[in-house]
């Protein structure tokens, strides 16, 4: 069983007007609450013992921010990779262990694309400073 | 002693998902079985200790964490397959239990009522698996904790079960009243590992506020403890048989030991140039378990001599994320591997 089957219609909000998000679409907030609350801050400087922060995560240089403490999977993956492009976090979100064999990370990864694009998306976002 | 032999669980079936606060009797549970005589799985790492024996789960079962059952079976978390997955080491079946559409189990444990209690984070519920009826059943927490990522449960000494939520939640459930209460950590992310220590108290840590803390269990209050090493990622924690607190410190890389009585800490380093301690529990002796990422191996460690003594991983990556046991046996679920791991520690086991 996949854990995020029923994921994407507990997060969608109903909604029939344009530009609303529709009854079948994940928003990203609701997946990063879900997914990534936990570990991963967003604000600049927050790293914690377990996560790095995910400021400014989309482009930025893999395993780059000095406030965390990499694993030596993450470490090998921006040697190969250098930055986080948008496909290779999709990679990555649908199954770390494949694309950073040995990552610490605990997300298991996440099988639905339209949840991995909503959650990319929204890390992607400019954001205003806390 | 009898020989385990290795098992091969072949597939799962899935079940209709139980509504929230209903029941369902799960009609097609699964059963597995190849296995083999050769004493090891395909894959597994030769050079293993004579007392240990591998078996496979089924594949993408990723076990989270482990619990025994009454009747001398295995439980597991079988987060990435929804299930809560049921071992017999004596012949190699495997069982799995579905636990309803979203489900992705984290922590599970044996309760006072002979029952499978577990924090599912999917669900974001608390579940029980009765093994005698097959029922089960789960409570989600309150509409105000959406989405609290549960982690760890443990029962107190009156039986009332407590968990945590690493969205920054902890909270209490009691069976026999099926009242649920849940309180914020007072510094936000991180309550990962929960125990309670033999005369029935609780403490938790948290592994992004890198503190320990002790639950009031009349009030639910949570009094921050803060270890000496700062940023250290405590990640879970156990309780010896006097009362002391042993805490696995991820980014801090070593075992350390909380007296409550005293308020001493004392710290003890794997070997290695950066080591990650993740899981850590302490069996009937009084032997202290770790996972230890760096080193992809479990180290028992006796604190009377100091000493530790390493079981490697059975391949790459084996990442054993919580560790528990029964008298004589220990429990290590390969999560990175799709293995449970089972050391005998008692020759008459």
């Amino acid at each position: 069983m996949k854990p995020l089957i029923g994921l994407v219609a507990a997060a969608a909000v109903a909604g029939a007007a344009c530009g609303a998000p529709s009854a079948t679409r994940p928003q990203g907030d609701r997946v990063f609450r879900q997914q990534c609350f936990s570990c991963h801050a967003l604000e600049p400087g927050e790293s914690t013992p377990a996560g790095p922060t995910l400021h400014a995560v989309v482009g930025r240089p893999i395993a780059a921010d000095q406030g965390f403490n990499y694993s030596p999977a993450l470490r090998r993956l921006a040697a190969r990779h250098g930055r986080w492009t948008p496909e290779l976090l999709d990679r990555f979100l649908a199954d770390p262990e494949a694309v950073a064999p040995g990552t610490q990370m605990g997300l298991l990864g996440l099988d639905d694309a339209t949840v991995r694009r909503a959650l990319i998306d929204w890390l992607g976002r400019p954001r205003e400073p806390r | 002693m009898r020989p385990l032999p290795v098992a091969f669980a072949l597939s799962a079936a899935l079940l209709a998902t139980p509504a929230c606060g209903q029941t369902s009797q799960p009609d097609a549970t699964t059963a597995n079985v190849a296995q083999s005589s050769k004493g090891s799985a395909p894959g597994v790492q030769a050079g293993l200790p004579a007392n240990v024996r591998v078996f496979d789960v089924p594949e993408g079962s990723r076990p989270h964490d482990v619990a025994p059952a009454p009747d001398g079976r295995v439980w597991y978390t079988g987060q990435r397959r929804g299930t809560l997955g049921i071992l017999d080491p004596r012949t190699g079946a495997v069982r799995e239990v579905p636990l309803g559409e979203g489900s992705a189990p984290h922590g599970v444990v044996q309760g006072p009522d002979g029952a499978a209690w577990i924090t599912d984070s999917g669900l974001n519920a608390i579940v029980r698996y009765d093994p005698r009826t097959e029922e089960v059943k789960d409570w989600p927490l309150p509409a105000e904790f959406p989405d609290s990522n549960l982690n760890t449960p443990a029962f107190d000494g009156d039986g009332v079960l407590w968990f945590t939520g690493q969205a920054g939640v902890y909270g209490r459930f009691d069976p026999r009243t099926e009242e649920m209460r849940v309180w914020r950590d007072p510094e936000g992310r991180g309550p990962y590992g929960i125990a309670a220590t033999p005369s029935g108290d609780v403490y938790y840590v948290s592994l992004a506020g890198s503190h320990l803390a002790h639950i009031d269990r009349e009030t639910g209050a949570a009094s921050i403890i803060e270890p000496p090493t700062p940023q250290q990622g405590a990640r879970r924690v156990w309780a010896d048989s006097r009362g002391n607190l042993w805490i696995s410190e991820w980014a801090g890389g070593q075992l350390t030991r909380y007296t409550p009585a005293t308020g001493e800490w004392k710290s003890w380093r794997p070997e290695g140039e950066r080591p990650q301690v993740y899981a850590v529990y302490v069996d009937e002796r009084d032997i202290v378990w770790v996972s230890d990422f760096a080193a992809n191996a479990v180290l028992s460690f006796d604190p009377a001599s100091e000493r530790w003594t390493r079981y490697p991983g059975s391949g790459e990556n084996s990442s054993v994320r919580q560790i528990l046991g029964a008298p004589g046996w220990v429990y290590l679920p390969e999560s990175g591997l799709d293995r449970i791991m089972v050391v005998r520690t008692a020759e008459d086991s």
